[in-house]
Formats: C-alpha cells, structure tokens, sequence
C-alpha cells in the first residue's frame, strides 16, 4: 500500500486528493508554486515543497521539479490531479523510472489514448460506434475535400492530440475547408506541439454524455453511469449531471459495456472517462480521458463509491472494493462549476450545505486568488432522489453560497439550472451559445 | 511552571517557525529544540544509485529571507528542487567558505536533481557572508542559500 503521495496539482483537486490521503492514513506531500504558498492544499497537506515560480511552466509542469520533490521527500507515489500533466505519457514514464507509482494508467496507454486517431481506432476494433470520418489524419486541402464530400457537410476538423476545443474548426462548405484546415493545424502545432488533424461529420447540437470508468491491476473494470456534461460555453463543461435526461437505460447499458469492453482491451488501470456524443438516442464514441475528472463527485454522490480512494487502491495493487453487480445507479446528482472571472481577495465566504449537499473548493475567507492559473474555484454538488428535487436543491444551494471580494459565475449558473430548457432537460451542446445570443445569461 | 503549561509551550513552538526556544523564568529554564533532519553521513559521491535519505526541508521558507539578514546583503535562493552539496565529492574541499571573495563565473554549490549535478555559479563578484543550507539537505525552489554581499 502507497505510504507516502506527492500531490502534483493545486487547488480543489489537490484539496480532494489530501483528504482521501487522510482518511487512507496516507502521507500527504504537496508540490507548489510560489503563487499558491497560502493555498489551502499547503495549509492541509503534512508536508509541502515548493517546485517552482508563478508560472505554470516552471512549477507545476516542471518535471523535474517535480519528480525530484518526491524522490527528496520520500514519497513513493504521485498523484497529477487533472490537468497540468495528468495526460502527460513521458511524465508518467519520468515518474516510473523514478521508481515511484504514477497514479493513473501505464505511460504506454495514456499515450496511445492521447492520440485521438489512435482512440477512435481502438474504439472500432472494439465494435464500438465512433463518428464517420477521415480514415486517420488528412494532410493536404484535397485529401481533406474528398473525404469531406464523402461525409457530407458540416464537417469538424480535430487535432489528433486534441483537448479543450484547441485546433477544432466546423467546415460547412469546402469552399472554406483549405483555409480552416490550415488554421487548425497551425494552431494544434502551437497548442500540443503536433499538427496532425483528421475529419468527422459535425453532429449539430448534440449531447455530451461520459461513462465513469474505475480499474483496478487484477482485471476489475467497473463503470459508474453516465455523466452528461451538456451545458458547455465555448468547451468548457458547466453543469454535469447524472443519470442523463437523454439516456434511456437501454442506452446507458450499452454505453456502459462498449466503454468497459474498450478499456479493459487496452489493460487500463485506475480512473478514467470514456466520453460520448449522443444524437437521435444513438451514441458515438469521441475519446477517452485517462485521467480522474473535474466532475467525477457526481458519480460518487450518485453511486456512494469514493473515485480517488479506488484509484489510490489500484495503483497500489490492490483489487477494487466493490464489482459492478454492486453498483447502485437510480439516484440523483448535479454538479455547478463555480469560477472566478477575476482574481483577487476573498473578502467573505459561505459555504451552502445541508442534506445532499457537498462543496469541493479550495477558498477561505482572507485567499487571495492567483491570476495564474483555471478560472475553477470550486464545485458545488447536491444529490437527490430524483432530477426535478435536485434541481431545486441546487437552485437553494447556489442562493446560500456567497463569495465576495472577486467576480463569478454564481448567477449565470442561478439563470442556467432557473431556465425552462435546462428544467425540461431537453437541449444539446448549443444550448448556452443560443441562451446568450437571447440575452437570457 | 505546571506541566499543562508546558504542554501549552510545546505545542505553540511546534506551530512556530522556531527551531530552538530557552525559556528563563526564575530559576526554571526550559529548552525546546526541533530535530529537523538528521545529517547526512557525509557528503554524498557524485555517481549515486539510490535516492537520497535525506529528510524534508525545513529550514526558511522557500522565498522568504532570513530573519538576520543585513541590510547590505543579498540572498540566493535555490533555481530547483534538488539536494545542496557544498562539495564537488565527499572528501574534496567545500567550493566556498563563509568570508570567501568569490569571482563571477565560479561554482557555489551543487545541486542534485534527478541524479544530475547542477553546478550554480555566482551570477556577479560577491562575499560570501553566511552560509545558509547544511550539506546533503534537500532543498526547494526560494530557499535561500547564501547570503552575500556584492563587490
């Protein structure tokens, strides 16, 4: 069993990881910027190093940094949070060859997973639905013109080793798609460092539904439910929800057994996502996150399971504390994402909470925010017997939480989980963009 | 004074950034000391398996100067996570002593990441007018670790 983790991210999550640590009787050790000296993760951690300056570059994606902070202050396991370098292969390989345990999947996987070609190869093999598109990548503006035609406008173009909405671009005419493609893989190559972009037919406004995967090194590959993580401004998921008011069980059971069966083929081990497009009650698979996710506690509220404990357990070999016939789906979970839109000090902060109501942050009153890093301060989830009694939780739970002394989107999330389409849970990816272009946000 | 008292002491030193407190008050004198790390052995050679047993540091924190500082000096703090070696091998000399003038250009310490020695030179002429990290400790990005003064 871990004895001692290197926590290599910050905020909430690195709060989330300190307490799993502790109830796990687990040394926690945290990695830090000299922006995040008096953060709440150095405040809870038992020991705390700092790896570098402000800039992410230097601290929190410094490797070497990093890996020596653990070696040096005898950890024998490193937890990446998300972001940062959790998706990161030769960080993983980096931390291995440390001899220390990477917590999350083998180097090999979350390289092969990072390749969104690659993926969607594997997800096929698998048998599993994937959107029509560009056999691999497209290199040239007539390669990419034949394959569009073939799959018939509007087209997306995506870098292959894509995230976040970077070096993606909808065609809908070819007139546009030489100048486009160019664009993203410009932009793919300064983001990732990897031009190579591919095709798929653009599904208009559909939802974004993920399955939450947990595995442990002994061959248990469990599912928790979907998530449907629908309410999206410009990529950035808002609202997360389980069950999906777009799934039918029928569906949801055939999510769950194509996201198993992929995973278990490619011998993943610890917390991951598989992440699906779902259109005219047809799903389609997009890509796998091999890492733990910003939204997982909607999973753990609904289903009980604590994510970051089995994924601590399955790095550590041990087998997962429970099988999918133990899984209960049927209850209710809603996530709000709660971020700054400027930095600066948190002059007063109150916390929501009663029945069903939980609050992953890493503010206090007196934080001064750093303007270096994600706009996420915190996450607001409640859970409920059924959606219509979650919402109104969520609904008095945001009344209840203030923070004063920075800008947020506390009331945008009010006017989001308030409106008549988000109640009737009858919308698609648009939704936001169209609420805006209404002046309803 | 009453053993809750010192309990009271030990657990308010505990907190702080103290490494040693005597207490006095009539003919009572109390000395609280923090074992922060246990020395090293010796000075580690430069081809080296095994990680470091070195304990976490716990000296200034990272950034911060010392509180002794002279309004004349200037404090170099660590570029890397790493472990501070005051020698280029355990028998040979220290690169510097406290009271050397050092010249642009020569080697301060070594600093040992990953099993690479980083050799960190002065970035300008410079005494060295306090040492300020033991050998073989384990050092964070801002921790200080000599302060000098400019010539």
């Amino acid at each position: 069993m871990i004895e001692s983790l290197l926590i290599a991210n910050r905020g909430e999550i690195a709060v989330r990881v300190i307490r799993a640590c502790r109830e796990m009787g687990i040394r926690s050790v945290i990695a830090y910027s000299l922006a995040d000296r008096d953060s709440l993760p150095v405040r809870m951690a038992d020991e705390r190093v700092c790896v570098g300056p402000p800039p992410a570059r230097d601290s929190y994606l410094n490797v070497r940094n990093l890996v020596t902070a653990a070696v040096l202050s005898r950890c024998d396991a490193l937890h990446p949070g998300v972001g940062f370098l959790a998706e990161n292969a030769s960080f993983a390989r980096e931390v291995k060859d440390a001899g220390l345990i990477f917590i999350g999947p083998d180097p090999e996987v979350i390289e092969l997973l990072g390749d969104k070609i690659r993926a969607k190869h594997s997800a096929r093999e698998q048998g599993i639905p994937v959107i029509p598109g560009s056999e691999g990548s497209v290199s040239n503006a007539g390669e990419a013109l034949a394959s569009a035609k073939k799959l018939g406008f509007p087209v997306i173009v995506k870098a292959a080793a894509g995230g976040g909405g970077k070096g993606m671009r909808i065609v809908r005419t070819g007139d546009e798609l030489a100048a486009v493609l160019s664009l993203a893989s410009h932009e793919a190559e300064k983001a990732f460092s990897d031009g190579t972009v591919y095709l798929e037919r653009y599904l208009e406004n559909p939802r974004h539904v993920e399955i939450q995967i947990i595995a442990d090194r002994k061959g248990n590959v469990v599912h928790l439910g979907e998530r449907d993580c629908t309410v999206q401004q410009n990529h950035q998921k808002l609202i997360e929800e389980s069950p999906s008011p777009a799934v039918s069980s029928d569906l949801r059971g055939r999510m769950g057994e194509d996201a198993v069966r992929l995973l278990r083929s490619l011998g993943y081990s610890g917390a991951g996502t598989v992440e699906f497009l779902v259109k005219d009650g047809k799903h389609y698979f997009m890509e796998v996150n091999a890492r733990v996710q910003v939204e997982h506690p909607v999973s753990e509220m609904v289903t009980g399971v604590d994510i970051i404990r089995q994924q601590i357990l399955s790095a550590s070999d041990e087998a997962l504390e429970f099988r999918q016939q133990d899984v209960r789906l049927g209850a209710y979970a809603v996530e709000c994402r709660i971020n700054a839109r400027s930095a600066g000090r948190i002059t007063r902060f109150l916390v929501p909470g009663g029945f069903g109501v939980r609050m992953d942050t890493f503010l206090y009153t007196g934080y001064s925010v750093p303007p270096w890093y994600d706009h996420l301060l915190g996450k607001l989830i409640v859970s409920a017997r059924t959606r219509p009694e979650g919402l109104r939780r969520m609904e008095s739970a945001l009344a209840e939480l203030v923070i004063e002394g920075i800008a947020t989107n506390i009331e945008t999330q009010r006017k989001i989980v308030a409106h008549p389409t988000f109640r009737k849970g009858d919308y698609g990816t648009e939704f936001i963009g169209e609420m805006l272009k209404e002046g309803d946000l | 004074m009453e053993l809750k008292d010192l309990y009271a002491l030990m657990e308010r030193f505990e907190k702080s950034g103290l490494s040693e407190l005597v207490f006095k008050r009539n003919d009572e004198e109390i000395c609280l000391k923090k074992v922060l790390s246990a020395p090293p052995p010796a000075p580690v050679p430069v081809h080296h398996d095994a990680p470091h047993a070195v304990e976490a540091h716990a000296a200034a924190p990272a950034g911060e100067a010392p509180a002794k500082q002279l309004s004349d000096t200037e404090i170099i703090t660590a570029p890397l996570v790493g472990t501070f070696y005051r020698a280029a091998a355990p028998d040979a000399p220290p690169f510097v002593e406290k009271g050397d003038i050092v010249k642009k250009g020569k080697t301060l310490c070594i600093l040992e990441a990953m099993k690479l020695m980083n050799e960190f030179q002065a970035e300008f002429d410079l005494v060295i007018v306090n040492i300020l990290v033991e050998n073989g400790r384990m050092v964070e990005f801002g921790t200080p670790l000599f302060e000098v003064r400019r010539v």
